[in-house]
């Protein structure tokens, strides 16, 4: 396949991306099948690994009739090689996850950021932002909402996804002057504890609703801080939280219940208005808590329509019966330089139309007194 | 068995302290006669306690029937009364109060207390033995993972000596269940085994001038020499690794998680894979692996599809086994460690020589258990040298890793001394 089918794929995903987003967005399941088919027919020959990592399951453009079949990649893959669909000296950008230098990090190479970016703003507006799509207002407020950040600005961590998505939506939503005065409140690795106050304590005398984004482990910092200060804040009205991430590594580590109870004691943002997002590196599409786009349905992460989420059943490979817990399986089309289909670390659930993450469980030490194995790694320096 | 509160605990303490006052005055010979009888019963596949496991532990801790049988029938193999006595010679001597004129005295604990961890049976056997032996009454923390066999020694232990069995209580509560645990951990001596997070947590409530004897959680490989790898010797060393490593589904501390070659031709390690594979599917059909948590089966999967990747990227990496089959062997293209998700996950390191092997492995040295070591010859010594002054607490042959003797110095300690006090009497 040339690099023009590349380009034809890829204008058809962005052509789907840009389409307006809705509440009720369809998954239009024939489109995602055709398109997840030809995306695959194509890493299957152009990226190379994959290609056989497929070939060796069977899996191949002959053989797989649906976008289930197509095989997913571990995502500890993209910690062992470069998973592209394009020449090396094609790659403008490379986004790394986490880690330490005890660890190996997974990198996710790209040729374009335009998949990446336009995926990025319908997901966030739909699951985050809905009074944007229903053209209603934000609580009782006619004031633009603010967006503050707990989380670096990309220009301090260029190979940090989630600082270019928070960059993208920060310049996307001022660009359509969606949002009044926002920005990051973390520089230099550090919570800045008193523009971050300063800025909620403007936006309140404005009555202007916030959105508070960020990392769980950040929120809990500044929370922690409110909490030493005795502060509480009552919000404006229409304020909401999406935080992600987990706390791997991390002192201190919170319940997602209890990381809600405290940002309603100490922000008055009730946990129904708090959303979580479900992203990887690896992946160009997000998942998002459906609180606010269908308020008083259980809650959920809902996929945008060109990415998919599947849940398999580790032992047999097959898909997990309904509300079964299975491995997380991702489709996700934004990934066209790379691979689209990987399997994630984390076991879910379906609800509904959407999952819940259910995290990863220790599960082979629990029966033997055998080293578990993330701790014989732990003590064997760089890898 | 209920569920006791932190009085129950206590309560029971008190009763094995009371009991105890009768075992200590009680001579050790008669003791160790009463736990040989024990041993040398549970030797005995048909005896009740064997029947009790067989019928209970699979359910209770996951493993197959075939797996439980062929485990115990292994590992009790050498554990008969005179191995006992043996250890009780060997580590404590005339202090054993075997002669009159010793000048060091070595006794038990007034109590002790122990918190079991893991579902392997032999090691909760001896893990009560061991305190009765020296004297000590001993009141037991089951695992969550495994309820029944410390009941069943118990009993069995009340069976052919009611005295002895009064001086044993088994108790069972969740782990978060702090003045629980305190009142267990008030025992004069305690005995915890588990991962570095639970030693060191027990380890900051134990009251000063307790003992505390401590198992952590351990990790042992395989180390197989030229010999070993020739064609014609090749199918037996992999029988007998594939039984160190189908007993107890690899979870145990003595299952090798992976297996060195030493050997100047790299493709050594591919022939040996092969060979293994086969040798875990012949396994599977004697010795079925057990339960597997969704969680440890993810783990597994990831696992053997993160090496497939590894192939299909052009480097020497060959993965053995279907994605449904219950066993997976990866030949690797390197010494380098990796994760291990244990249920028969077993990776092939290639090493070209000792030295370089024993640079591999210093970094797991500290938490090093068994090696099994085969194929080096006149080698052989100084193989199993190199792997001792590394820290191996035991080097066996393949075949042999879970069945360690009953004086194994398991962490490389002693089985009895650390449950006892020492006094040198320099009289007169």
């Amino acid at each position: 396949m040339s690099n023009s089918a590349r380009a034809a794929l890829d204008a058809k995903v962005l052509a789907w991306m840009r389409e307006p987003a809705s509440i009720a967005w369809p998954q239009e399941e024939e489109r995602f099948d055709r398109l997840a088919r030809e995306l695959f027919a194509f890493q299957f020959e152009r990226c190379a690994p994959y290609g056989r990592f497929c070939a060796r399951r069977g899996r191949t453009p002959a053989t797989v009739q649906s976008w289930r079949d197509v095989p997913p990649v571990p995502s500890g893959a993209f910690k062992e090689l470069a998973l592209r669909s394009f020449a090396p000296e094609a790659t403008v950008h490379v986004f790394r996850t986490s880690g330490t230098s005890a660890t190996r990090r997974g990198q996710l190479y790209l040729d374009t950021l335009a998949l990446y970016e336009a995926s990025v703003l319908p997901s966030f507006v739909v699951h985050v932002l809905p009074e944007l799509v229903r053209g209603s207002l934000f609580g009782q407020s006619a004031s633009r909402p603010r967006l503050r950040v707990l989380a670096p600005a990309p220009l301090e961590a260029p190979d940090s996804s989630l600082s270019h998505m928070f960059g993208v939506l920060l310049r996307e939503l001022a660009s359509k002057g969606a949002i009044g005065p926002s920005g990051f409140d973390v520089a230099g690795g550090e919570l800045r504890f008193e523009g971050w106050l300063s800025a909620l304590e403007d936006a309140m005398a404005h009555d202007a609703p916030l959105v508070l984004c960020g990392t769980a482990f950040a929120f809990v910092h500044a929370l922690d801080e409110l909490a030493r200060r005795g502060a509480r804040l009552a919000l404006p009205a229409g304020s909401r939280v999406m935080e992600t991430g987990g706390f791997k590594g991390r002192a201190r580590e919170l319940s997602r219940e209890a990381l809600y109870a405290l940002i309603e004691e100490r922000l008055s943002i009730a946990p129904a208005r708090v959303v979580n997002q479900y992203g990887m590196t690896e992946l160009a599409s997000q998942f998002h808590d459906s609180v606010l786009r269908f308020p008083g349905a259980p809650r959920r992460k809902l996929a945008p329509p060109w990415a998919r989420v599947r849940l398999v059943d580790p032992a047999t490979g097959d898909e997990a019966l309904p509300g079964e817990v299975g491995v997380i399986v991702i489709h996700d089309l934004g990934n066209t330089g790379s691979v689209c289909a990987v399997e994630t670390a984390d076991l879910g659930r379906s609800i509904g139309d959407g999952f819940e993450v259910i995290g990863r469980e220790p599960g082979a030490e629990a029966r033997g007194c055998s080293l578990a194995a993330d701790e014989m790694l732990t003590g064997l320096g760089p890898a | 068995m209920s569920t006791a509160s932190a009085e129950n605990v206590a309560a029971a303490l008190t009763r094995v302290r009371h009991a105890g006052v009768a075992l200590r005055a009680r001579s050790r010979a008669q003791i160790l006669d009463s736990l040989a009888q024990v041993l040398d019963r549970w030797r005995d596949p048909t005896s009740k306690a064997r029947l009790s496991l067989d019928l209970a532990l699979p359910e209770a801790t996951g493993f197959s029937r075939e797996v439980v049988r062929a485990g115990l029938a292994h590992a009790l193999e050498g554990w008969t009364g005179d191995a006992l006595r043996a250890v009780v010679q060997r580590e404590l001597g005339k202090s054993a109060g075997v002669g009159e004129d010793e000048c060091t005295f070595a006794g038990g604990f007034e109590t002790t207390s122990v918190l079991l961890a893991g579902a392997l049976p032999s090691p909760t056997l001896l893990a009560i033995l061991a305190p009765l032996a020296v004297g000590s009454p001993v009141l037991v923390r089951t695992s969550s993972s495994d309820p029944v066999t410390a009941r069943v020694v118990a009993a069995s232990i009340a069976e052919v000596d009611p005295g002895l069995g009064a001086c044993v209580e088994v108790v069972r509560f969740p782990a978060g269940d702090l003045a629980a645990l305190d009142a267990l951990l008030s025992a004069d001596c305690v005995v915890a085994s588990g991962s570095d997070a639970t030693i060191g947590a027990i380890a900051a409530r134990i009251r000063p001038g307790r003992r505390l004897v401590a198992y952590g959680h351990r990790a042992s490989v395989a180390v197989v020499g030229p010999l070993a790898l020739t064609p014609s010797a090749l199918p037996e060393t992999c029988q007998r690794l594939a039984l160190d490593v189908a007993l107890w589904d690899q979870l145990g501390c003595l299952s090798p998680l992976a297996v060195y070659t030493v050997a100047a031709d790299r493709s050594a390690g591919g022939d040996l894979a092969a060979a293994l594979a086969s040798a875990l599917a012949e396994a599977e059909l004697r010795l079925p692996r057990g339960r597997i948590a969704i969680s440890a089966g993810a783990a597994f999967a990831r696992a053997r599809a993160e090496a497939e990747v590894r192939a299909a990227a052009g480097r020497s990496v060959a993965v053995y086994g279907s994605p449904r089959d219950p066993w997976c062997v990866v030949s690797e293209d390197s010494p380098e460690p990796r994760e291990a998700p244990l249920y028969r996950f077993v990776r092939i390191h290639p090493v070209a020589d000792l030295a370089a092997l024993s640079s591999e492995l210093g970094p797991l040295a500290p938490s090093l258990a068994a090696v099994a070591v085969s194929g080096f010859g006149t080698d052989s010594r100084s193989a199993a040298q190199r792997l001792a002054d590394l820290g191996a607490s035991r080097v066996c042959a393949p075949g042999r890793m879970q069945a360690p003797p009953l004086g194994w110095h398991h962490d490389g300690q002693g089985i009895l001394t650390p449950l006892c006090r020492f006094s040198d009497l320099e009289l007169d």
